[in-house]
């Protein structure tokens, strides 16, 4: 998808979902999926070692991987918000 | 999970406020890591490069995915589904990797064979991602049947028919060659115990009834339901073979509501 186009419909359906959702059709919705899914990354690869990081949780304490996993291992999910 | 000795931890660009407000909501228990200005994000490469700078809303997000990390930090698996539409559910990774029957499962006995099909979890919600898991036991001096085969036999299948089920795999070790002197022919067999893994995604649901979103699928109503399913397969001995068999089972599953966004907490 051209960049204009994406940048058109991702903000077009928000402001749309700000208003109370009128006036979307299907097509654009599809659009805006679109719009947020193309060139989708996926990341370090299996077997490759992950970034080291530290990063406050949601008490405010820091956490690092190290003291984050469990004995077998840890379940690292990245979603994409919390807040809508 | 926690029995298995993995741990659980979510991150997003929001702020510790928002996490917080979430977490409260609707009683998270796990670490949920707050990335505000995507420096993790991004040194995983998968800050979405889509969403312009000005979109107050959700530049700053990731492409959405999960990691099985060994204490270590190695990646061991990943599930990234770039549907919209669909989430991996975290039992569907764990089942993948760890031995034993998943939290659902149900036992399977027919003549010389015995099976546990298990499901990873026995509650999801719409569009996620199940893992699934076939443990097959044939009775010694009996095998079945993989493919290819001849049309007049029955290969070992498990199929799922649900109008709740939007896809299915489930992945077969490959079959060992057996020539079977009674029939001159070379066939491909199982004996012994057959484990194999796959998945099984739940249609998604729209979030909200607007009339766009209905358009693309239709409403499943939160409850329990009964996923049922059908294993086929024929076991043969040196000298005979018995007929084809079609077991029908069924799982549970309840499908929960989706989770609308927190209400924001007064100022």
């Amino acid at each position: 998808m051209e960049a204009q186009r994406r940048a058109e419909v991702l903000h077009s359906i928000i402001r749309k979902m700000g208003a109370g959702g009128k006036g979307i059709d299907t097509a654009e919705w599809v659009d805006f999926v679109e719009a947020q899914n193309d060139g989708f990354r996926t990341g370090p690869e299996i077997g490759a070692k992950v970034p080291d990081f530290t990063l406050p949780d949601q008490f405010g304490n820091q956490r690092s991987l190290h003291d984050l996993t469990g004995p077998n291992g840890l379940l690292l999910v990245f979603s994409r918000s919390a807040d809508w | 999970m926690k029995a298995h000795g993995i741990n659980a931890a979510s991150i997003t660009y929001d702020s510790r406020e928002i996490l917080s407000n979430f977490a409260d909501t609707y009683k998270i228990e796990f670490p949920m890591l707050s990335d505000a200005g995507s420096k993790v994000i991004r040194a995983f490469g998968i800050f979405n490069t889509n969403i312009p700078e000005d979109h107050k809303m959700m530049y700053g997000m990731a492409w959405p995915g999960d990691y099985l990390l060994t204490p270590d930090g190695i990646v061991r698996d990943k599930l990234f589904l770039r549907s919209y539409e669909h989430r991996p559910s975290a039992s569907e990774v764990v089942l993948k990797h760890f031995d034993g029957a998943g939290a659902n499962s149900v036992e399977i006995k027919s003549g010389v064979v015995n099976a546990t099909v298990s499901l990873s979890t026995d509650r999801c919600f719409p569009g996620q991602e199940l893992g699934l898991a076939v443990d097959l036991r044939v009775d010694p001096g009996w095998h079945i049947y993989g493919r290819p085969l001849p049309s007049n036999y029955q290969a070992v299948d498990l199929t799922f028919e649900s109008p709740l089920i939007d896809y299915q795999l489930l992945e077969l070790p490959a079959p060992q060659p057996l020539l079977l002197p009674a029939l001159g022919e070379t066939l491909p067999v199982y004996g012994g115990e057959l484990k194999a893994h796959g998945k099984l995604a739940i249609k998604w649901s729209p979030p909200m009834p607007a009339p766009f979103l209905l358009a693309l699928g239709k409403v499943i109503e939160p409850g329990v339901y009964e996923i049922a399913g059908t294993l086929r397969f024929q076991a043969c001995s040196d000298d005979v073979c018995e007929p084809p068999q079609e077991i029908k089972f069924a799982l549970p599953l309840t499908i929960e509501a989706g989770v609308p966004p927190a209400p924001k907490k007064a100022a």
